[in-house]
């Protein structure tokens, strides 16, 4: 097998050498009656070239993605991925190595978490970042647990316009910890701040709001983070595109207390959901109530700057049961992504790549509403909008399908009361071109 | 080295956007409240300084396809280039998750494809692919406990784990809300029947056991474990993470198991990826299989399609699972076939032993008995020349070999300065001789020149970091001076 060195002869040898006769005697431990017994039913061995038709044979019943322009996002956005980053990828250096727990051999995943640590820390506001937890809904998860233990409280308030699958996310963690959650409703479009001081309490351990919301939409989150702490709660901000950090002001400014956020749109894939990279910004007094691996600056036994793991005393190998959370792989690969990605940007290229998402999808608003077709309320939105339409689904989908477009989200799979409404994402991918030929399709 | 943020030069570009051909300007879509006064500072570099950064970085890397990477529990073996090429093709890695169902039958059909190899290599009856990590698969398989019990209207406490189980077990447990109760291990390393029978009861879910365990060896009393379990009404879970040793030799569902998590990173070959991503599927019995996350991928006769177990525990992330990790996983399964598998177990259970015969007599090991796919190995006879453990990893590096997990597993009173050597079935004969060979020499090193090992790593960019340091002055980001 190609991938197995050792020969029959050479494991003959070493079998000799251990001083046993044959493998059986090696697991004799094993009682006979739970050996498994005759030839799995799975398929294979294929040789390489049969691996590669076989598999490419089952991408090939996907539809053409290559060509396909997604004008749906909620959660997962079609963003350029420069080709450096996929270069960096395929370093084996990267990609074939374990969690940095031997610093000396891992100064380039190291400093890579470091610089990631401070991207993020540039978008957000804040000096404590965990910059790899598997996505945004179990970051967001992590979190809400989080604001629990900071706040010994289990009654959470969560904006209704927080992704769904998030939400759905959080009550899974949450379940067996006895928590009340309240939801609050929105209204046009945004959360609805009027209502909330009525939602709250003094059991209440943190308030859960998305910026921008499920809908695209700029919430206030200034005076929801106020009225959290005139109830002694946490503000938990979440943000699932983070491509908005770069025109929004950063969640610390804006009086939050801890972000949970996905940072799939800098340089990661669709790959069909995962895998993403959830994270975590706070402040530094809660440190030590973080969960996940960071990075930290330190010397080595020379004075030379070094990085390592740090805060280890929260983690699951030392704490065990007493640990903040039980994270242990995480999503790393992608953190060389991310730096790239940020890297490359940089401070002018993400606010001009932020610049040309928000005024594309505005424009593709204003001009579907002008077909006639379309109607929506006025709220401020990032780079998705809601939409009413008088289109029926599968029409919408032959029509896009034509100009290579997949669909916009139809939010009734999760708003069951908005039975014509559409979720749609513009992200640079799309020319102003590209967006007249989808008015021109939709507007007939 | 220099950060990136060290090599900014204001005004400098590594990016290109197409033509901005809208009207109207960012601050009249954005109201007052939101709109950032000043751009985030970020570093300004161009795209050649980005590649000469991560270049750089990469050479103070060290991975598999560098050298050996004998780390205990982590099976760091061979990730093969041809399934990093099908996890690359564009209509995996390009499909949005939001696609209508038509658009992805491809990704539903790999789905689906690998949940039954999955089932027969297991002995399982359903597998959820949707866990990101091993610990992602344990939280799962912890909560299917608690609301199966929940289900019956007899909720449970606690929750067994061994003294020897990966941190991970207690602390997903405590996720769950389970109360741990510790196990002790026996003077041949396996569990303490006597105590497990003590300690479970009709107010524990269950036992969570890894097997062959972290020391490496094989369960003998498996059988009578499970009886324990399951005559209190608990349920036996399988920590899939030393799968490697058993692939069709034992499978979990035959011995017992009710549920069981997969490292597809580890076992099934998919990369390591400096800490991930990786896989957790977990694999359950039938009468389990309604508690499983949503959604799972069913075969609807024409078209494969998403359905939601009646009971399900929920969602523990957003969307379906890590599906480019699965495409690997699938690919290597593919190439390994029945005869390929059982290769696997019996080459790497050959080459743990033969690391445990040769170095045995200097490195005494935690049991003195045939070990699985890996074996555990102490430096505690170098403790009276001063040297410790920690040395003794460290200065493997020197001889090009990658330290193998030191001080895990850490139980009284048979298990302390551990080394526990994976050598997995990738590494062929001279390659083991080799490591074989450098742990010798620094045996010797260690009794007549221990400075040389406290002093190690000798040859990398930094040595021994300071991480009390770190930890007593965190500093987790870069500030200009």
């Amino acid at each position: 097998m190609r991938y197995i060195p050792n020969t029959k002869e050479q494991l003959e040898e070493m079998l000799k050498e251990i001083g046993v006769s044959s493998f059986e005697e090696l697991i004799s431990d094993i009682p006979k009656d739970l050996r498994f017994k005759g030839d799995l039913k799975i398929k294979g061995p294929l040789s390489e070239d049969e691996l590669i038709a076989y598999i490419r044979g089952i991408e090939r019943e996907n539809v053409d993605f290559a060509s396909l322009k997604p004008l749906v996002g909620a959660g997962s956005y079609k963003h350029f991925v420069p080709s450096v980053i996929k270069t960096i990828l395929a370093r084996e250096e990267f990609y074939t190595a374990y969690t940095p727990y031997q610093p000396e051999l891992a100064q380039g995943t190291l400093q890579t978490m470091f610089e990631v640590q401070t991207h993020l820390s540039r978008l957000t506001g804040f000096d404590a970042v965990v910059p790899s937890i598997y996505d945004g809904a179990s970051a967001t998860a992590e979190a809400v647990l989080m604001a629990m233990r900071l706040t010994g409280k289990n009654r959470i308030v969560v904006s209704k316009l927080l992704h769904p699958q998030y939400m759905e996310t959080i009550k899974t963690y949450v379940a067996p910890h006895k928590t009340e959650i309240v939801e609050i409703p929105y209204k046009d479009n945004l959360t609805d701040v009027n209502v909330v001081k009525d939602l709250l309490n003094k059991e209440t351990a943190v308030i859960v709001v998305q910026n921008p919301n499920f809908f695209g939409g700029i919430e206030d989150v200034e005076a929801f983070s106020k009225l959290a702490h005139e109830f002694g709660a946490l503000s938990l901000q979440v943000v699932v595109e983070s491509l908005s950090l770069a025109l929004l002001k950063s969640p610390k400014d804006l009086g939050v207390d801890i972000v949970s956020g996905e940072a799939q749109s800098f340089g990661i894939d669709l790959n069909f959901g995962g895998p993403y990279n959830g994270y975590l910004a706070t402040k530094m007094d809660f440190i030590r109530q973080l969960p996940g691996r960071i990075a930290g600056e330190t010397v080595d036994r020379n004075g030379k700057r070094a990085f390592v793991m740090t805060l280890r005393s929260r983690e699951q190998d030392i704490k065990r049961e007493k640990a903040t959370s039980n994270l242990c792989t995480s999503h790393n690969l992608n953190l060389y992504a991310i730096d790239a990605y940020l890297s490359l940007f940089g401070k002018e290229g993400l606010y001009n790549l932020a610049t040309y998402n928000i005024k594309a999808s505005h424009y593709l608003r204003s001009r579907l509403l002008q077909t006639g077709h379309f109607k929506g309320i006025d709220y401020p939105f990032f780079n998705e909008f809601v939409v009413e339409t008088d289109l029926e689904e599968l029409e919408i989908k032959e029509r896009l399908k034509k100009i290579s477009v997949i669909p916009p989200l139809k939010l009734s799979i999760f708003f069951t009361g908005l039975v014509n409404s559409y979720l749609f994402a513009v992200t640079e991918i799309f020319s102003k071109d590209d967006l007249d030929r989808i008015v021109e399709t939709l507007g007939r | 080295m220099k950060l990136i943020y060290e090599k900014s030069v204001k005004g400098r570009v590594g990016y290109s956007i197409k033509k901005d051909e809208f009207d109207g300007a960012v601050e009249d879509l954005i109201p007052e409240y939101a709109l950032s006064k000043a751009k985030k500072e970020l570093p300004e570099v161009s795209e050649v300084d980005v590649v000469r950064h991560f270049t750089k970085l990469s050479k103070l890397n060290y991975g598999v396809d560098d050298g050996f990477y004998p780390l205990g529990s982590c099976t760091m073996k061979y990730n093969p280039k041809v399934n990093e090429y099908l996890a690359s093709l564009d209509n995996f890695t390009q499909a949005h998750p939001f696609s209508p169902l038509e658009f992805v039958q491809g990704n539903l059909r790999l789905m689906y494809e690998l949940e039954e190899a999955l089932k027969e290599i297991t002995g399982m009856d359903r597998f959820t692919l949707m866990p990101s990590a091993g610990a992602h698969g344990e939280l799962v398989g912890v909560l299917i406990m608690r609301k199966y019990f929940e289900d019956q209207g007899k909720s449970r406490s606690k929750m067994l784990v061994p003294d020897s189980a990966h941190g991970t077990n207690p602390a997903s447990s405590a996720m769950a809300g389970f109360k741990v109760v510790e196990v002790k291990s026996n003077e041949v390393g396996n569990i303490d029947l006597d105590d497990l029978k003590a300690k479970m009861d009709e107010d524990t879910a269950g036992l969570m056991l890894t097997n062959p365990n972290t020391v490496g060896l094989f369960e003998r009393q498996i059988q009578e474990i499970a009886e324990v379990v399951h005559s209190q009404g608990g349920l036996l879970y399988y920590d899939g993470a030393n799968l490697n040793a058993l692939l069709g030799i034992v499978r979990p569902g035959d011995a017992g198991f009710d549920i069981v998590h997969l490292n597809l990173h580890k076992t099934f070959s998919t990369p390591h990826g400096s800490g991930g991503p990786g896989s957790g599927a977990v694999g359950v019995k039938k009468n389990l299989a309604e508690f499983l996350p949503s959604p799972l991928v069913c075969n609807c006769g024409k078209y494969f399609g998403l359905e939601e177990p009646r009971k399900s525990i929920g969602r523990v992330k957003a969307f379906f699972g890590n599906f480019t990790v699965l495409v690997k996983a699938y690919a290597w399964i593919l190439s390994m076939g029945n005869d390929g598998l059982k290769m696997v177990s019996e080459t790497s259970v050959i080459n743990a032993n033969y690391v445990l015969a040769k170095l045995k007599k200097y490195y005494r090991p935690a049991y003195d008995r045939f070990c699985m796919h890996e074996c555990v190995l102490t430096g505690r006879d170098y403790k009276e020349y001063g040297v410790k453990t920690l040395d003794i990893a460290k200065r493997l590096i020197d001889y090009g070999f990658h330290p193998p997990t030191i001080y895990f597993p850490h139980f009284e009173p048979y298990a302390q300065e551990t080394i526990m050597v994976e050598p997995t079935e990738s590494e062929g004969k001279e390659t083991i001789d080799e490591f074989i060979d450098a742990m010798i020499k620094i045996s010797n090193e260690a009794k007549t020149n221990p400075e040389l090992l406290k002093e190690a790593p000798h040859i990398t960019y930094v040595s021994r970091p300071d991480e009390v340091k770190a930890n007593r002055e965190p500093i987790l980001v870069y500030k200009e001076k």
